[in-house]
This record gives C-alpha cells, structure tokens and sequence, in this order.
C-alpha cells in the first residue's frame, strides 16, 4: 500500500458550499474564440457522454463522439427505469442540498469524496431544469406542477421520473442536444465503433484507436483530451441487468494506458430482478425497485416445499425483511435486501425451478387497495413479469432474485474528473467517484448528466487553458504503436480457433464472479477466484474459439476482445475485495459482519479509496491510496432497522 | 409564399393532403350523383328532366365537368405516383409479409385496386352513357334525349349490372377507407370523435356503394 | 416454466454485407426451452454455428429489456413478430409451438440500407432527428423547472409519443416503407410541450423534408405502424403531425434582414 501524488484529489480549498463557486471562479477561461481550436474525443453516447459531447459542442469546441450502437440513441442510460433525483424541495418536505448530500454519503456508507458529492447535489437542480427545457415529459401533477416519487434510502420525495422510462426520457433529451449540434457540424459521429486502446503522447490523453464494427478496420483519431464516457463493468458477472455491448474495454485499457482504476470491487447488486430461469440466458432484467412499496418479500418457512404460493397459508410463510428490519421492512436499502434473499437461497428456502428466487407478492396489496389501484401503479412492469415469465403478477407472486445492477467503481479521478493520465477525463459511472460503495436508486442518472453538463464543461476549459497542448497527428508512433498492439491481439485471438466459444468462458467468468465476488466475500473464496480466474484466462488464451477474420463484421472478435478485459478486470475485483479488510455497502466480507449479519466497516483502515495501477502483464498491480477525509459528515454506522 | 406552396405540393404530407380533399370532394360528388339516380326509379320523366336541366346550366356545366376531372384526374395522378414510391421505398421486399390484424386492412391494403378498378368502371360509364345511343323523347313539349331508355337498355343485361355492382363494392371499399383517412391526413384525429368519423365512413360506404347497386338492380329487375 | 425442449426450424435471411448477395438459410434449433427469448435461442443456435467452424448470424441487440430499439427482425413477416406491445428481444419461445418454422428477415427499406445478414444502418433516422427533433436549449439557459405549468393531460400526451424507442417497426411493417410514424411521435410530442412551440413550423418543416429526402415511403393510414410499434404510439400523433405540417406551411417565415447587431 502506498499514497502517491498522483492521486491528489485538487479538492478546493473553503467551506464545502463553496467549494464549487470557488473552483468555478479560479479555473482558467478558453475564451470562444479559442474554443474552435480545440478538439475533443467522447467516448459513449450515455447520459454523461451524450450531455457531454452536446454541452461542449455549444461551447465551440469540436467534438468527435464515438459509440458502439448503430445510434447514440441507444447506449445503456436508456434502461433505467425509476428517477432522476434532485433537491429542489418542489415538496416542501424538508429537503435541501445539504440532506442530499447527506444521504448520497450516507447510502454510499462513507466510501465517496465530500466535495464531489456536494457538488452533485448542487448541481441536481440545474440538471431538472435543464431536462425540462429540452422538452423532457416528465410526470406532472393535474395543476401542472412537476411531480416527485420517493424512492429507497430517503425519507423525502425528490425523485423525478417519465412514467418507468425516466432514463430512456433524459437520455434521448441529451442526444436530441447531440443531434442539434451534429446538425451544425461541431459534432462529428462515429457510430459502430469500438475503441480499442488510448494514445498517450507526451504524457497527455491525444487520441484513441477504434474500430469500426461493421467492415473490421481499424482507425485512428487524435484530438486535445479525450473523455471516456463508456459506462459500467457489471457484465464482467455475465449476467448483469446491463447491456450485451456494455462492456470494459475502453476503460480497461486506459487503465493500462495509466489511468488507475479505483474501488473495483464496489459493485451494485439489485434486489428485484426476474431470476435467471436457464443455462442459455442472455442478461437479467430489472423490475422497478418501486415494487417493493406494496409488494411483501417472502419464502416458505419449510425447505422443499412443494405447495403452490397461494395454497402455503400465512403461517408456513416468512416475511424475511418486515422480520430482521422491522422498520423499513420491504424498503431496506438494495445492498441488505439483496444480501437477505441470498442467506435465504442458501438455507434451501429459495422458490422456482432453480431454487434461485423468493417471492414478492401482491396479493394483501390488491386486497387492500384494489386491483385498478395497484394495476394503475405497476401495470407496465406487470406485463413485463408476464412477458418474460409467462405468469401473471396479479394472480401469482412473482419470483425476484438479485443481479449485478451497477458498478460504484471505475477509473480514479479527481475534482476535475480528470484520470491520472494528463487529458484523459473520465464520467458518468465510468468514473469511481461520487457513490463511494453504494449507489442510491435514482442517483445514477443525476451523477451522469451532472459531470456531462455542468462539470465538465468547466474543467475540460481549465485543462485547456493550463496546459500546453502540442500539434500531434496520426502519424505519431505513438498512434503506430498502439494499433499494432490491437492488431496483435485480434490477430492471435483469430488464429488460436480453440474448441470453446467467447460466450462460455465469459459464462464461466461470470460464474466465478457471481459466486466469490458477488454478494457476500470471504478471503478464502477471493484467493479461490483469484487462482480460478488466472487458469481460466490461461485457456482463453489458449483454447478459445474466435471464427472469420478481422475484415468485416465479426461480432463474435469483439466480445472476444472485451472478455479479454473483464478476465483481468475480474482478477483486479478479487484481489481489491481481498485487500479490502471490512464491509462496506455494495462490498460485503463474511468475516467482517456484525452477529446478526449487518456489514461492520473499517473507518480506521479503510476510510479510502483504493487506486490499482497497471504495472504490466502478468506483474502484480500496485494499490495507491486516497484517504477520504469527512469534515462534514460524522461517520456513523447505517441501520436500517 | 409560392416556395412554401411548392414545397407543400411536393411534399408526401402535401400531396397525401392533395388526395384527400380531392378524395372527400368525390365522396360528395357521388352523394350528389346517387340523388340524381334515385329519379331513375321515379320514372323516366323525372330522370330525363333532371338530366336535361342539368345539360341545360350551359357553361356552368363545362365548368363542373372540368372540375370534376381536374378533381378525378388529380387525385389519380397523385395516388399514382404515391404508389409508385412507395413500391420503390421498400426496396428488397419481403419473402413473407403478414398483417397484424390490427392495422393495416383488406380496405386499406387495395386502395390502388379498387381505385384501378374505378377507373375502368369510370371511362366505360362515360362511353356507355354520356357517348352511348342516343334517343330523344318528348316531355311536356319539350325535346330532350331519353336517357331514361339508355340506362334502362344496359342495365337489362345481366352481365352489365353484375359489373356495375362489383364497381360499386369497389367504390364502397375504396371509400371505407379513404373517408376517415383523410381526416387522417388532415390531422383531424382526435380521440374522442374519431371513431364516430371511422363509422361514418363506413356508413357513407355502405350507403353510396350499396345505393348505387341497388339501384341498378332494380333497374335490372324493371328492364329484363 | 418447463424443461421440455422445443424444436424449432428457422429460415434466416443471410447476407455477407449490403453488396453481397443475400440468400435464405435453413437452420434446426432443437434445443429450444419454451422461457427463451427469440434473441437467446438465435444466441444458441450462434454458439452451435461457432463451434461448427460456421459464420454465426449477425443481428442486431443490446439491452434485451425492449428499451433501446436496437433489436430489428421480421419474423413470419410481422415485425417484432407481431406481438402486441412486444420487441423481439422481449419475445419468448413458448408463443410457439414444437415443430414450427419460422422465417426471420431484416427490416426491409430502401432508407435502411443492410449491414449483414439481419442487422441493418438506420441511421436514416438520426438525421430526421439531426433536422430538428430537438428543442435548442443549450446548456445553462433553463429556467426552473417549474416556471412553465404543462398540464397533466398534455405531459401525458408528450410522454405517449415521446416513449418511441426508434427501432424501425414502423417502417418495417408499413406496407410503404414510410416513417412518419417515427417523425410524428417527435413532431407531436415538441409541438404539445411549450418548450417545442417556439421552433414548431420550422422543425416540422425541416423534418418532414428530410423524411422524405431519405427515400421514406408516404403514409396512406393503413396504420399498420401503430400495430407493430412496440410502444404503442398511437396515429393522433401522425394527425397532429400532418396538422402542424400545413400551419407551418401556410404561416411559417423567416423575416429578412434577421441578424445581430454589431
């Protein structure tokens, strides 16, 4: 363990409220006309990619965006389903920046950056007003003032939301912004593309290699910073709620590149996904966390029990969370909630075929509010359950087991949301920073667009005018060296045809995540992942089965390449969460509990974020430290009884 | 503002709009024409006056008949070319192809049909009685063509009043979709009160469509 | 939920790139489980074509919860497979039965040129957004959110056509080859909202342009859109399209002489 500079953090100085303003007012100026002069690389289309390229277009800068759909309309963002929070105190229930600030530290049970969080809650505001300019339909009241939902981990209603498609409304409200700047030329798009490695001249982030999905080749693009904007790493479990292109690779080898990768084994696991129902699925999916607002979460009290849920009376059933919580009951936040249903799936309680889910059940709702009035709140996700599973909610309790939802972790960087890599700035949940162990629903969507719109803008400037910039083109060895590199390795993972397919071993590697790095970690079984990871990579090198060449759209060469990554993230995830002495949010260590279960922190040793640097193939990471200072929280144990 | 015109007339919405209006003037220039019929079951004076008053309007009348097929020749030119692009937006078609259920139906799907099938039904109808044998009669002391005895004559084949009524269900499926359509493309689609134009559409087919044919059959009937 | 393995015959549309001759293939799936989606079973039947030495089929997909439009195939000649309100992605196995045959295509339209096999560019449809599907807002001008009142009833109305997730059933599925129910539901839902009113005659211009520069087809209202559309999007929002179209053309200018001061 060691603390680097590298890792200073440039928080500014003064009271945390002021911290921005100041920040604001000391940054340096790119005056407009300047702007034009400069170019900027962002990678991803999400909500931080997205608000980003749009917001730095209108600023006149020349931006070259970069995703692997066929449209920027389609990257991730555009799942979540529950809100976008802010505190606007539209309620007038005692909100504030401060208490949003508060429970955004709190919920990430005080693992994230004072400042950063601060200034996400500041700018919370800014992001509803500017979404609601773009035409954003968000849920309204008859009088026509903006409604709230109150959402888990709050005891205020600051949730803004689009029906169940609050994501997918800010996120084509960002590209919209995009497309009116593509329209005017300062957005240059590059769709199907996939980039591959990050060009570090002199130092600075100047471009990256990509390549173009469709015809195979690869490309080279310079610019003055690049942004990685690429999103999270949950697919590395497989099995994820996350998309099938989502993926690690740009950030994976930007940290490869230099750019540390910080707390990489926070990850998010979501209570309320539709079980995995056979060894052919694809990908999880996500029931709204707002279900559990009047679903009660239950399994039989008995082991093998073979009575259908509506013939196992109220005696033989276990209302697991209204039992341990008795306060929050079905609202405990999604890391405890997820946890119980493993410890009640590992007692043999678990419910379905695979014994892999319990049930949250609606019936006492629909009997005490009716079945218009609880079809009127859920309806939509109710056909979804109904679609995929092929049973009706309303008759039948649905099956619901947790899966790997969101990652906390992700690439270190600063105030500036700049990486250890000189340019290279990295947002949204690709970044490490503002959630600290455990994400709050409804706080992603704020994260992304606030470092798109709102941060960045302001720092990517002070860069600019700060640093000294040469002329570089694509001529640069550096640009040669590192499309050989890609080349290199397509062209031995094309030539090695082994017996197995991309997708099994990405399915083995999701196995062994899911069962040692998942819920619930023990020392043993991170070492147990460790060396079973390292001999699974072994014979992905060895034996995997890559078909066709690199000259066209082989689709099958680009999940090998991004498995690739997620063998040696998975690795890096084991051995922080091995590192990491203590139990914290999202990153549960069995031997670090309380006697009745509850995560038991280390604020002694691990009040840090835990930076992993690159040091080279097969050589061990180093692991850099940033202590995270809490001047204005009191550091305190989450309860939630 | 001729730009704007322009633009307007080249434009799909434009010209979708084009063929509606011209569409719905039809639709009332068939209302007006089965009322002309429904003489032919008065009886032969009533008809032929009705018809003689009408050839009587003098230059009012080249005028009506211009814009008739102003109105018919337009609506057909338009839908024409609409067709056209749209056979050629398809590119590549599809090896198989099926409809929902729930949107596109038999009506909409042959509205070029039974247009193309209006059209030959239109040109024979103005051959077989505007240019077809020409008598005279004498009603009230005045001298006019019996046009009354021309139909009477046609419709006593059997054959020829098959045709007319299969043209007629044509028109009548033409119309079930054309009428609310246009309100369609006009954007006058409101929830609450199209479904009333949607059956009133259906309701004008059936009763021009099938008011036409009636009266033919039971012209059939008379003459045979 | 059964393990009864279901067998299925596809006939699948293959074709190496846009330039390519395309032609069907017969593939047998005869590991079906009736809780795959259609997309795990094409995913089955890709790792069987890998482990043979086999091109597997290329579609495309990415969220596989039917919100991000990327999913795109004709399936028995209905896209989506005509399930109400359903992707392909979100289209299970057990609406079939033992022993079907199943033809799967790409969207068919001159506008969405092919990419391979069952994936296809639609880029066609970011440049009628590029046109003006957008409400210029730029960064940092927003009033507070709660400076303009929208009636419930209209962010209703905005929220129904804005759920359009842009993946092209319409314009499969349309007899015409047309995509104004796409541009429609963008029209519809910025000309309701008053924050869209500003820039309406000339978005609705711009856009319907451009729709139809792009080799779109034209509606004739069989509304065979709306059935396939995964989303629902009704054609009120077509109709206000069209309304907005002839008001802008009849009253939309620009004055001359606009610029800046110096």
């Amino acid at each position: 363990m060691s603390s680097s500079n590298k890792l200073d953090p440039k928080i500014p100085d003064g009271p945390l409220a002021q911290k921005w303003d100041k920040h604001r007012f000391d940054s340096k100026l790119v005056n407009p006309a300047n702007k034009r002069k400069y170019s900027v690389i962002v990678v991803g289309t999400g909500l931080a990619g997205a608000s980003a390229a749009a917001t730095l277009a209108e600023l006149g800068y020349n931006v070259s965006s970069f995703c692997i759909q066929d449209s920027s309309r389609r990257a991730h963002s555009i799942a979540a389903q529950g809100g976008i929070n802010a505190a606007k105190n539209y309620q007038n229930d005692g909100d504030s920046i401060q208490r949003l600030f508060y429970d955004t530290v709190k919920g990430g049970d005080y693992r994230a950056r004072e400042a950063n969080v601060y200034r996400l809650a500041q700018v919370s505001n800014n992001i509803i007003d500017q979404m609601v300019a773009q035409g954003v339909p968000f849920a309204r009241e008859y009088g026509g003032y903006l409604d709230n939902r109150s959402f888990g981990g709050a005891q205020v209603s600051r949730t803004f939301y689009a029906r169940g498609q609050t994501g997918q409304q800010l996120l084509l409200g960002a590209y919209s912004g995009m497309m009116k700047m593509v329209a005017k030329g300062k957005i240059k798009e590059y769709n199907r593309r996939e980039m591959l490695d990050l060009v570090v001249v002199n130092g600075q982030a100047r471009g990256i290699i990509t390549r173009n999905l469709v015809n195979g080749e690869l490309e080279r693009h310079v610019a003055d910073a690049v942004l990685l904007c690429t999103g999270g790493y949950g697919n590395v479990f497989f099995l994820s709620t996350n998309a099938m292109a989502s993926n690690v690779t740009a950030a994976w080898r930007a940290h490869k590149r230099g750019a540390y990768m910080a707390n990489p084994c926070f990850t998010q696991i979501h209570p309320t996904c539709i079980p995995v129902h056979g060894d052919y699925q694809s990908k999880l999916t996500l029931m709204s966390e707002s279900l559990r607002n009047d679903g009660r979460v239950w399994v039989p009290k008995k082991k093998d029990e073979t009575r259908k849920p509506n013939d196992i009376p109220e005696e033989d059933r276990d209302y697991y969370l209204e039992r341990v919580y008795p306060s929050f009951g079905n609202l405990a936040p999604r890391d405890v909630s997820s946890r119980q249903a493993k410890y009640r799936t590992d007692e043999g309680l678990g419910v379905g075929p695979t014994k892999l889910a319990v049930y949250l059940d609606f019936r006492d709702a629909i009997k005490r509010d009716g079945l218009s009035t609880i079809a009127g709140k859920y309806g939509n996700l109710f056909e979804m359950y109904e679609r995929i599973v092929g049973e009706d909610p309303y008759k039948t309790p649905m099956m619901i087991y947790p899966a790997v939802h969101y990652t906390m972790g992700g690439l270190w960087v600063d105030y500036n949301l700049q990486s250890t890599i000189p340019g290279l700035h990295v947002l949204g949940e690709a970044n490490f920073s503002d959630h600290g162990a455990n994400r709050l629903g409804a706080s992603a969507l704020m994260q992304g667009l606030a470092d798109g719109y709102f941060v960045i803008p302001y720092t990517l400037g002070h860069y600019f005018a700060s640093n000294k910039i040469e002329k570089v083109s694509t001529d640069h060895e550096a640009f040669a060296e590192a499309e050989t590199k890609v080349k290199q390795q397509s062209d031995k993972l094309l030539s090695l045809k082994g017996s197995r397919t991309v997708d099994e071993f990405h399915r083995d590697l999701g196995h062994i995540m899911w069962e040692e790095v998942g819920m619930a970690r023990s020392e043993q079984g991170l070492k147990k992942a460790i060396s079973d990871i390292r001999k699974l990579k072994d014979q992905f090198w060895k034996d995997v089965n890559v078909p066709g060449n690199s000259g066209n759209y082989n689709f099958e060469l680009h999940k090998a390449q991004r498995v690739a990554d997620f063998l040696e993230l998975g690795e890096l995830m084991a051995l922080d969460a091995l590192e990491r002495n203590e139990s914290c949010g999202g990153h549960f260590r069995t031997e670090y509990q309380s006697q009745d279960g509850e995560a038991v922190r280390d604020d002694e040793k691990f009040c840090h974020v835990a930076a992993w640097e690159w040091t080279g193939e097969g050589k061990s990471p180093i692991r850099h430290v940033e202590e995270l200072k809490y001047e204005n929280v009191k550091l305190a144990t989450r309860s939630y009884k | 503002m001729s730009g704007a015109v322009t633009t307007f007339l080249r434009s799909s919405i434009g010209r979708k709009q084009l063929i509606a209006v011209s569409g719905l003037l039809l639709c009332g220039f068939l209302v007006a024409h089965l009322a002309g019929n429904v003489l032919l079951l008065v009886g032969s004076d009533a008809f032929n006056i009705y018809a003689y008053k009408l050839h009587q309007l003098g230059p009012l009348l080249y005028v009506a008949e211009a814009g008739l097929v102003a109105l018919f020749g337009g609506h057909l030119a338009l839908a024409m070319k609409l067709t056209w692009e749209n056979k050629v937006a398809r590119g590549q078609k599809y090896y198989v192809k099926n409809r929902t259920g729930r949107g596109e139906t038999i009506m909409s799907a042959t509205m070029p049909y039974t247009g193309l099938i209006i059209l030959v039904f239109l040109v024979l109808h103005i051959i077989q009685f505007k240019y077809g044998p020409y008598y005279s009669t004498e009603v009230d002391g005045v001298m006019m063509r019996d046009l009354y005895k021309t139909v009477i004559e046609y419709f006593a084949s059997p054959l020829n009043t098959a045709w007319y009524v299969v043209a007629m269900f044509a028109a009548a499926v033409h119309t079930s979709h054309g009428f609310a359509s246009s309100f369609q493309s006009f954007g006058w689609n409101h929830p609450k009160w199209m479904p009333g134009v949607k059956s009133i559409g259906v309701i004008y087919a059936i009763a021009v469509g099938g008011g036409f044919a009636l009266i033919t059959i039971l012209l059939h009937v008379k003459g045979a | 939920m059964s393990d009864a393995n279901m067998v299925i015959y596809l006939k699948v549309w293959r074709q190496a790139n846009g330039a390519a001759e395309g032609k069907f293939v017969d593939y047998k799936v005869d590991t079906v489980s009736p809780d795959m989606s259609f997309l795990e079973m094409f995913d089955v039947l890709n790792n069987e074509l890998v482990k043979k030495g086999e091109d597997p089929i290329a579609f495309d997909h990415d969220c596989r919860e039917g919100i991000c439009g990327m999913c795109s195939m004709m399936i028995n000649g209905k896209a989506h497979g005509g399930q109400l309100n359903t992707t392909t992605c979100q289209l299970h196995m057990r609406k079939f039965k033992s022993g079907d045959s199943i033809v799967v295509e790409p969207w068919r339209s001159r506008a969405f040129p092919l990419v391979k096999d069952l994936a296809v560019d639609r880029s066609a449809f970011d440049k009628i957004i590029q046109a003006g599907g957008y409400v210029s807002a730029s960064t940092g001008n927003a009033p507070d959110a709660n400076a303009n009142l929208i009636p419930k009833t209209i962010a209703d109305i905005a929220m129904d056509a804005a759920a359009c997730i842009g993946c092209g059933a319409c314009v499969a599925s349309c007899p015409n080859g047309s995509a104004m129910l796409f541009m429609g539901a963008k029209i519809s839902q910025l000309a309701v909202l008053p924050q869209g009113e500003p820039e309406s005659a000339k978005r609705t211009l711009n856009m319907v342009k451009t729709h139809d520069e792009l080799l779109f087809g034209n509606c004739t209202n069989h509304a065979e859109c709306v059935a396939t559309c995964p989303k629902g999007i009704s054609m009120e929002h077509i109709a206000r399209m069209n309304r907005e179209y002839t008001k802008a053309t009849f009253s939309y200018f620009e004055p001359k002489n606009a610029g800046g001061a110096g």
